[in-house]
């Protein structure tokens, strides 16, 4: 990649998160006052490009979904920044917030529970052109919708079916038909193939790989099977217990992750290649912390084999370490 | 790209092309069909229903007007029920005692329906703070003691609204927070699905989504509770008419004839005056309950007969 290129990338921030942050507060005692809080989010920030497909890995419960469901303001986050082609997003309401979400889609991880059984295929497909284009004329919509499923490898037959008729890789292309048709400029894609079987799992990754290309999308790519995200992504986010650790592209993220904890994932991947070969595992030892009462300082710190004293009392930040790599580490300091 | 076709939809003739599925709604109607319990039941409702209101093409007997000449006389040729105390033909009574007795019921329920439903999802999609009013506010109308209610507003309304209507009325205010709730707690657990934001992220507005997504998706169950709302409708009608309170006394309905049984020698000596109305509300009772049964067993995906 030139550097002019390069100049160009980062001009053209499709969108910027700003010290996210997504408490849910939990309630009891007399009243039901406010007693605590659940940090799904503390303070994430990344930036993705136009184009360029970010990965977010973690292990479950680390706030991947709440981010995705932030940022699209499925949920109001209670601080930080959401940045969309220049505009604050992170307030917006009402009609402001609907023609956003026209350029923002989501594929879900579920797809059995993301599709209203009770609708044809065709509306579901049709229904968010008929949202925002109100006086569409209804063949042209029908059309629309038909070239849309089989864009995504459906039959057309599946316009008049519903959605309990189909497996579950192919209702995923239907959730991804969905998304696509407002023709968005990003896509949130929460697990896509998670809940899908192995072999289904790559046709729907290459679905979604060709159809960037063609619509001209970007994604932020949610999972946590790390051998999907580096097919999938350019730019990797490692996260922790509602923190982003690390951010890189996928190459340094594979062959030179940074962060105790980014190193340790990195280890738990077999590789084919090396079979034989006697490999340096690191296992974590405990449990990941409750995102409701964090360890001090860096939330790794409890777990992190290379651990000092100092971890336990300061909070590091994401810091350029490499030209393109940020780890948050004192390690690095 | 294998599509998984349901069962009934490969017994019928596959070679047409592109063939609408049967919608979940359609499925259902094709297992009630089968149901026969719930066929016969739901024929003897509709044979009620055309005889009840028909009435006046049927018999051509006065039903108001006391004769003294015809007073309590067993069934016969001319009186195919027998008269009552009052010289009224019972079978010319009966079919319009039909009249008002589902006429209470259908509108007690379709009016209940609206209020509950209406109510329970508002409450149950918005949450927080409309949530905790709205069912505050049913609680409410839930803790009114029912007969003293039914006595006072009978009162309060009779004359500003006429006839049956004043007893529609009452019912229907005082019944719709059991429908309230339940909606509520359907939508409840309906909404956390991921197609509810789903269809937020594609732009549906709240009451679309209501309205198109988790209506009818809840709908089921909303359905199976109008039968039984019907069926405790129309008990409740002939309940509170036996007892003086429901219908006014010169408006023949179940309840007002089965009234008459409160005199022992009725009771004892005649009774063409009253088992024809019991047996009609039995039967009604009855049959409305193996609809719903009927419908909830077509509702249900996991049931194969």
């Amino acid at each position: 990649m030139s550097i002019t290129q390069m100049k160009d990338f980062q001009t053209h921030n499709l969108l910027e998160v700003e010290n996210l942050q997504m408490h849910f507060p939990v309630k009891g005692g007399f009243f039901r006052r406010t007693i605590g809080a659940v940090k799904a989010v503390d303070g994430v920030s990344f930036t993705i490009r136009k184009g360029e497909t970010l990965g977010l890995v973690g292990e479950s419960g680390c706030g991947k979904s709440t981010t995705g469901r932030s940022i699209l303001r499925l949920l109001t986050p209670t601080g930080g920044k959401v940045i969309f082609e220049n505009e604050d997003i992170t307030n917006v309401n009402g009609k402001r917030l609907r023609d956003i979400r026209q350029d923002i889609q989501m594929v879900f991880q579920d797809p059995y529970a993301s599709l209203n059984p009770m609708q044809m295929v065709g509306d579901i497909v049709s229904e968010p052109i008929h949202n925002y284009y109100k006086n569409k004329n209804k063949e042209e919509l029908k059309t629309e919708v038909m070239d849309l499923l089989t864009r995504v490898g459906l039959p057309e037959e599946a316009y008049y079916k519903y959605a309990h008729e189909f497996s579950g890789g192919q209702r995923q292309r239907i959730g991804i038909a969905r998304a696509l048709a407002l023709k968005p400029k990003l896509i949130i894609a929460d697990e896509p193939v998670s809940a899908l079987d192995v072999s289904v799992q790559s046709q729907v990754l290459n679905l979604l790989n060709e159809l960037q290309d063609e619509f001209d999308l970007t994604y932020l790519f949610i999972a946590h099977d790390l051998s999907v995200v580096k097919h999938m992504s350019d730019r990797i986010g490692v996260m922790y217990l509602g923190n982003i650790v690390e951010v890189a592209d996928k190459h340094s993220i594979y062959d030179n992750p940074m962060h105790p904890y980014t190193q340790a994932l990195i280890s738990a991947v077999p590789d084919a290649s090396k079979m034989g070969e006697k490999r340096e595992r690191i296992v974590l030892q405990g449990d990941v912390p409750s995102p409701e009462n964090p360890p001090s300082g860096c939330p790794f710190h409890t777990r992190c084999p290379k651990a000092l004293d100092r971890c336990s009392s300061i909070k590091p930040t994401l810091k350029e370490v490499k030209p393109g790599q940020h780890v948050a580490c004192i390690l690095y300091d | 790209m294998e599509v998984v076709h349901n069962k009934n939809s490969q017994t019928e003739n596959s070679t047409t092309k592109p063939q609408k599925s049967m919608s979940p709604w359609a499925m259902a109607r094709r297992k009630f069909m089968k149901n026969k319990l719930a066929m016969i039941s739901l024929s003897y409702l509709i044979v009620l229903g055309i005889l009840s209101f028909l009435a006046p093409y049927i018999t051509t007997a006065d039903i108001s007007r006391v004769n003294i000449g015809d007073m309590s006389l067993a069934p016969s040729a001319e009186h195919w029920f027998g008269t009552d105390t009052s010289g009224r033909d019972v079978f010319t009574r009966l079919l319009y005692g039909g009249r008002v007795s589902l006429l209470v019921g259908i509108s007690c329920t379709a009016i209940i329906l609206f209020i509950g439903t209406l109510i329970g999802s508002v409450a149950g999609y918005f949450g927080g703070a409309v949530d905790s009013m709205l069912m505050r506010f049913t609680d409410f109308i839930l803790n009114f003691p029912f007969l003293v209610f039914v006595i006072v507003l009978n009162a309060i309304l009779f004359g500003i609204v006429s006839g049956v209507w004043v007893l529609i009325v009452v019912l229907s205010i005082l019944g719709w927070g059991g429908v309230a709730r339940l909606v509520r707690s359907k939508i409840l657990s309906e909404k956390e699905n991921e197609y509810i934001l789903a269809s937020i992220s594609i732009g549906c507005k709240p009451g679309k989504i209501i309205l198109k997504h988790l209506l009818p998706n809840v709908l089921t169950t909303v359905i199976v509770q109008a039968t039984i709302l019907f069926a405790t409708m129309i008990v409740a009608e002939s309940g509170l008419s036996y007892l003086g309170f429901g219908v006014p006394q010169e408006v023949p309905s179940w309840g007002n004839m089965l009234a008459a049984s409160q005199q022992p020698e009725v009771l004892q000596n005649m009774p063409w005056i009253w088992v024809p109305p019991a047996l009609v509300l039995i039967l009604t009772i009855l049959s409305i309950n193996f609809i719903g049964e009927g419908i909830k067993e077509a509702l249900n995906p996991k049931s194969y007969r």
